[in-house]
């Protein structure tokens, strides 16, 4: 017998079960304030810290169960596309999951509940179209040295949303954007961290902050209307069908219905930047500093740009120095990488001249051959005369190739895969650096810039394939850098390269991973406000405008009993459309449910609140204002703008602290959740599981439970 | 020194299907085939418990092909389904399960297995002449002038697999892509027979299924920095085409046993590298735009091609090697020896295209029938599902083009039929029964073992515990919620029939299944009845449910003949 059969669906769904326990381990990587977790082996004394939903399940065995797998593709899938939203996917799906369990508890059919979630996730990502802030121009318009590290703000006024406390800011570097072969770098000051809004503050605070604001929204108005003229209207808000807004004559979009006209869009790349680190300023400001760099370097290249600037993140790449303080992370224009400290005296040398360059794409050694070459075993190869070779095979071949690099005079040579060890020495030698394990994104970028032709064998080197210009220089003075002795980190660059390293460094080695997770998830949450020119607006403004909008469907259904919406059930001629109305309060008020343990959990988290019951009691409060209003979304946008103007903080006494906005990714996100859907739905969809490929005897008697024999 | 063992007797069991653990087994089987059935089937995770991939699907061809059964009567049964899938790619469910189910009503009734056969094999031939006659109710003609029909074939293929995890407007998007894929595979320009030509499907996982689109012509997905580097293409004419087979990648063809002895100083490899730029130069002075190799070409000769502003690409694979040929209009060339003038091809345009992360060197041929239908889908399993239902989707449009009829879907043709039989069975039974020494009274059951099957078969569709009724009039299927008192007013508390041809509001009148009705000659559709634009039709492939109802009745027939089961133990 090869294969067994478990029905899991009989009575309680045990898949949905394990889909929601598996989640409830992610729950406290929700929101900004993320607590780490060590996953420990139990047999061996390893231990990893994780602080990211990706991370937990790569290293959590989930072998024994297909929900596990499940979730745990469903979450790199969203890791590998988007670099954000893993844990949003991982609590979702446990939420919801427990909200289909709910409904399948109730008698509610599984068709049904299906197709009312769908139903209801495809209205709520709808809906939360009205919360999309539309991003464009915002490298366009003067001030470009404004960063977020404040080097140059003014204090008020034309940063509205972060004030920096004066002093703190004070560490300066002088940048010389002209230069390329000068590292340029942006320190983190150590600074107080914003905290950023948990969507809109306790009702308490609101009040205290009241007289101090007048000051800082007149300030504001005058800032918004100085500026209006750099305003282009965005092609995608106004695809973006909704009614709420209309563009006035002078360029602003305004909201109609609102009390108060305001006006949201965001065209600033520090307030752009802010709102999307979700705390984690010191790392997006590496982020923004690159997008400085890359936006310098396309209008260098093509001149005033048509097309919107989008950050190119596939010519952004990490290195990683463990045991380097923090506070040397940086972005420099080119390639920083670590080099053996026997090369240290070359790179002294090689540092004040303009240098050739060769790339080979394959290994630099002597055995190497292209993939897809086959070596025939059986060939031998035989002395004809007495005469015996002076040298080995691999001393020829050695001797050949500087041979090579003497005739083009090259200097350098960037090899993407692994290099002869005899070789670099020899190199080394005769004054020629040969760095291995190069990507082939720099590589690309070194072919572009310093135009030298890729290639995979070193016989193959002509003179058209040399790139020059190429300069090399110790990435910071050794001493600053200190105490490594396994290597060095040198940047390689040339004039007008299309190319951007982050130096990510901490003393805490074990930190190194996920500062680079980190750093990524901010890359690539500015590439795609960047690329797709919106942004959603968040800080669980977006979940609570979907629990709203839910409630109110919920109630409308109940009310109406309307026959309308039955067209996401595929076979309508079933009794289950006929019958969908009288379900569909019930399924739209348990996916509610989910989206509300969703802000909760980000406001126990964030310390927002301290209890359960204290952000159940806080979201209620909201739930219900938002629909007496009569809509959720100018709800929203309203306690927004209040808060955006009238927070005090009261941590630092005497001292204004402007909150700034929090921002999101707009595809990211409504994909994490419709990916979190699909998995709770494909769990809820099934009935049995097949084994396949086992015999008896590699069946545990006590899993025998429950099985049958086919 | 060999040891010779004697050998085990073979074990031979009488009457298998009366074993309690073969029925037991074969009932597990139908349950788990039933469970899938419909588009509210119920999943399946397919896994090997050890932590590999796990598979959802309800499709009996993934379904199968994982299930390894290892009674002798559930393999006869799989893999008459199996063969039936790979030839018709649809309706293999209806298949298995009105396989299984006529096996189980039929062992009830205790006639002897050979006048079971005979009366199986006349109701088969009653319901293949019908389907196949003009007066059959509940077949329509596929109209190829407008795509009405044909779009809802696909989309009823594509609502029945639910782990596709499509949304409605999802099931819209790819059904019109499928269509549009079809449609490009018919040639132009037709003498007297056509050559449909072919459909690839390129994986864009990850992606919104929204972002699936179909191109003309065919894709090779290469890296962007391979892309960048051949770009721009400067050419705006046809492009001349040389297609290799064979590996220019330098090494050497199999030497095969033996040693090759080689003296000191020479090299094989700058040789077989000579001969490759010789090739090189060939190819140059005979004006080659686009050099496309299966395998690998050597770096060097990658080189020299480029530089003299050929563009080379290398390991296009295997599965691409058909559609190439047919695009460009050449046979591969399998010999680096036998390159003439004459084996070259022309395609009209080159150029890069983009989607997700994905990039892709795009052929565009004159007027080839070759088109890459690019699918995404979100996650993995649902991905692959997609693909496999797209791949059975095209096929039951090439079937359709040679018999252009439907069969209403949703359990409306089994009722039917069924109905048909009943009526038949009771007031034709000479028609039927052509002296071979069967009685009426033998019929009367078989007849009605047989409807029940197909009947239970539609009552599969139900899943979440509703019941099945059946109008006197058409003979359709109605779904009702399970526990409807019995006295109701029908009309109001049914929609449509279950392919969606019929409203409720017609002024008929309906009968639970099972229940004890009288016989009646169901009609055919009006010819008024005929579809209008806007209604969403059920309907299946008639090629394929002929073919599936023949296997089913067959395999049954085959299973019910067995009286011994013989087994070599060794």
């Amino acid at each position: 017998v090869v294969m067994a059969y478990r029905a899991i669906n009989k009575r309680r769904h045990i898949g949905l079960q394990q889909l929601s326990s598996f989640a409830e381990t992610g729950r406290t990587f929700l929101g900004p304030v993320k607590s780490s977790k060590f996953v420990t082996s139990g047999d061996c004394l390893e231990s990893v810290s994780v602080s990211s939903a990706v991370r937990l399940l790569e290293s959590l065995d989930l072998s024994s169960s297909t929900v596990g797998q499940l979730l745990k593709e469903a979450v790199h899938a969203q890791h590998n596309a988007y670099k954000t939203g893993g844990s949003t996917l991982l609590f979702l799906a446990g939420a919801w999951s427990s909200a289909a369990e709910e409904c399948l508890r109730l008698g509610i059919p599984v068709s049904t509940v299906a197709s009312v979630m769908s139903e209801g996730v495809g209205s709520c990502i709808e809906e939360v179209a009205s919360l999309q802030v539309p991003v464009h121009s915002v490298f366009g318009h003067g001030d470009n040295t404004k960063t977020i590290s404040g080097l140059e703000t003014p204090r008020v006024g034309s940063c509205p949303f972060l004030q920096v406390p004066a002093g703190a800011g004070g560490i300066k570097e002088e940048h010389d954007f002209r230069d390329a072969s000068q590292p340029l770098s942006t320190h983190s000051p150590s600074r107080r961290p914003v905290k950023p809004p948990e969507f809109f503050s306790l009702p308490a605070k609101v009040k205290a902050g009241t007289e101090a604001s007048q000051a800082l929204r007149s300030s504001l108005h005058t800032d918004t209307c100085s500026r209006k003229s750099a305003l282009i209207l965005s092609r995608h808000f106004n695809q973006a069908d909704d009614s709420l807004w209309i563009s006035k004559p002078d360029g602003f979009l305004e909201q109609h219905s609102a009390a108060t006209p305001e006006t949201y869009r965001c065209r600033d790349l520090v307030e752009l930047a802010v709102g999307l680190s979700h705390g984690d300023l010191s790392t997006m400001e590496l982020v923004e500093a690159a997008a400085r760099l890359q936006y310098q370097k396309a209008s260098v290249r093509q001149g005033h740009c048509t097309v919107p600037f989008v950050l190119d993140v596939s010519r952004i790449f990490t290195c990683c120095l463990p045991g380097v303080p923090g506070t040397f992370s940086c972005v420099c224009s080119g390639y920083v990488t670590v080099v053996s400290t026997a090369s240290m005296t070359l790179i002294k040398e090689l540092e004040n001249q303009p240098v050739q360059v060769v790339l080979i794409e394959g290994d630099l050694t002597e055995s190497y051959h292209h993939l897809g070459f086959n070596k025939s075993a059986n060939i031998k190869t035989v002395l004809d005369s007495a005469e015996l070779p002076g040298d080995s095979s691999e001393e020829l071949w050695a001797s050949r190739v500087l041979q090579v690099l003497t005739q083009f005079n090259v200097n350098l040579i960037l090899v993407q895969g692994s290099v002869s060890e005899s070789l670099t020495e020899k190199c080394v030698h005769s004054k020629r650096l040969v760095v291995g394990s190069v990507g082939s994104g720099v590589m690309q970028a070194f072919a572009e810039a310093a135009g030298a032709v890729p290639v995979t064998y070193i016989t193959q080197v002509s003179a058209a394939c040399v790139g020059s210009g190429v300069s090399v220089t110790v990435w910071r003075a050794p001493l600053e850098v200190g105490g490594r002795n396994d290597g060095m980190p040198v940047l390689v660059t040339v004039e007008g390269i299309n190319l951007i390293t982050a130096v990510l460094t901490s003393s805490v080695t074990a930190q190194i991973r996920a500062k680079e997770d980190r750093f990524w998830t901010c890359a690539y949450r500015l590439h795609h406000a960047l690329k797709e020119e919106k942004v959603l607006l968040g800080g669980g403004a977006v979940e609570f405008l979907c629990l709203s909008h839910l409630r109110i469907l919920a109630e409308q259904s109940l009310r109406r009993g309307d026959h309308t919406c039955s067209g996401w059930l595929h076979n309508t001629s079933s009794w289950l459309a006929s019958s969908l109305p009288a379900y569909r309060p019930a399924v739209l008020e348990r996916l509610a449910e989910g989206w509300r343990r969703y802000l909760s959990a980000l406001m126990c988290n964030t310390a927002t609140c301290s209890t359960e019951l204290g952000a159940y009691t806080f979201i209620e409060h909201h739930v219900q204002n938002a629909a007496g209003s009569g809509s959720p979304s100018v709800y929203i946008l309203n306690e927004y703008s209040k808060l955006n103007s009238e927070i005090f903080n009261a941590d630092i006494p005497g001292k204004l602290e402007q909150v700034p906005r929090v921002y999101d990714s707009v595809t990211p996100k409504i994909e994490a959740w419709r990916r979190a859907l699909d998995l709770v739905l494909l769990v809820l969809k099934t009935d049995s599981e097949i084994i396949t490929g086992l015999g008896h005897s590699q069946i545990n008697s006590q899993e025998l439970e429950g099985l049958l024999f086919l | 020194m060999s040891r010779l063992e004697a050998k085990k007797p073979s074990v031979c069991k009488s009457e298998p299907l009366t074993n309690e653990t073969v029925r037991a087994t074969l009932s597990v089987l139908k349950g788990v085939l039933t469970s899938c059935y419909g588009p509210s089937g119920r999943l399946k995770q397919l896994h090997n418990g050890l932590g590999g991939y796990v598979c959802t699907t309800s499709q009996s061809s993934a379904l199968l092909r994982n299930l390894s059964v290892t009674h002798p009567i559930l393999k006869i049964l799989t893999t008459s389904v199996q063969n039936h899938v790979s030839c018709f790619s649809d309706c293999g469910l209806f298949t298995a399960i009105l396989c299984c189910n006529l096996i189980e009503n039929v062992q009830k009734i205790g006639l002897t297995p050979t006048t079971v056969i005979k009366l199986n094999k006349h109701l088969l031939n009653l319901c293949t002449n019908y389907l196949k006659s003009e007066a059959c109710g509940c077949r329509i003609p596929v109209d190829f002038s407008s795509s009405q029909i044909l779009l809802c074939l696909v989309r009823s293929i594509l609502t029945s697999k639910p782990a596709c995890m499509l949304t409605r407007k999802e099931i819209d998007h790819i059904s019109a892509l499928i269509l549009r894929a079809f449609l490009l595979t018919i040639p132009e320009n037709t003498d007297d027979s056509i050559i449909l030509g072919k459909s690839i499907i390129v994986p864009l996982k990850g992606q919104r299924v929204t972002d699936s689109t179909v191109l003309p012509g065919v894709l090779i997905e290469m890296s962007e920095v391979q892309l960048k580097r051949m770009l721009p293409i400067k050419k705006a004419s046809a492009l001349k085409v040389a297609l290799f087979c064979v590996s220019l990648s330098g090494d050497f063809a199999d030497t095969g046993e033996g040693t090759v002895v080689v003296s000191y100083g020479m090299s094989l490899e700058n040789a077989a590298l000579d001969q490759l730029l010789n090739l090189g130069r060939q190819l140059i002075s005979d004006h080659v735009d686009l050099v496309l190799c299966q395998k690998v070409i050597h770096p060097s000769l990658k080189q020299f091609l480029s530089t003299h502003h050929i563009i080379a690409i290398d390991r296009v694979g295997v599965a691409l090697m058909e559609p190439l040929s047919k695009v460009t209009g050449t046979q591969p060339i399998g010999s680096i020896g036998s390159v003439s003038s004459s084996s070259y091809g022309i395609v009209k345009e080159l150029c890069s295209a983009k989607f997700g992360s994905k990039h892709f060197f795009h052929l565009i041929p004159n007027e080839a029938t070759i088109c890459s239908l690019l699918l995404s889908n979100r996650n993995d399993t649902a991905w692959d599902e997609l693909k496999l239902t797209c791949q059975a989707a095209l096929h039951i449009l090439h079937l359709t083009i040679k018999e252009p009829w439907a069969l209403l879907g949703g359990g409306c043709t089994e009722t039917h039929l069924a109905a048909f039989i009943r009526y038949k069975a009771r007031n034709e039974p000479e028609s039927i029964l052509t002296d071979d020494g069967c009685t009426q009274a033998e019929l009367q059951l078989i007849a009605e073992a047989f409807c029940s099957a197909l009947e239970s078969l539609a009552g599969s569709l139900e899943h979440d515990g509703g019941e099945i009724v059946t109008d006197m009039k058409y003979g359709h299927l109605w779904s009702v919620q399970g526990d409807c008192p019995s006295v109701v007013n029908w009309p109001d508390l049914l929609s449509r029939c279950g392919c969606g041809l019929y409203s409720s509001q017609e002024e008929l009148s309906w009968s639970f299944l099972r229940s004890t009705c009288h016989p009646f000659a169901p009609q055919t559709c009006l010819p008024h009845k005929t579809v209008s634009p806007t209604s969403n039709l059920i309907v299946d492939c008639l090629t394929a449910k002929l073919s599936g109802l023949q296997v089913a009745v067959e395999t049954a027939n085959l299973i019910l003949d067995l009286s011994y089961v013989i087994e070599d133990k060794n």
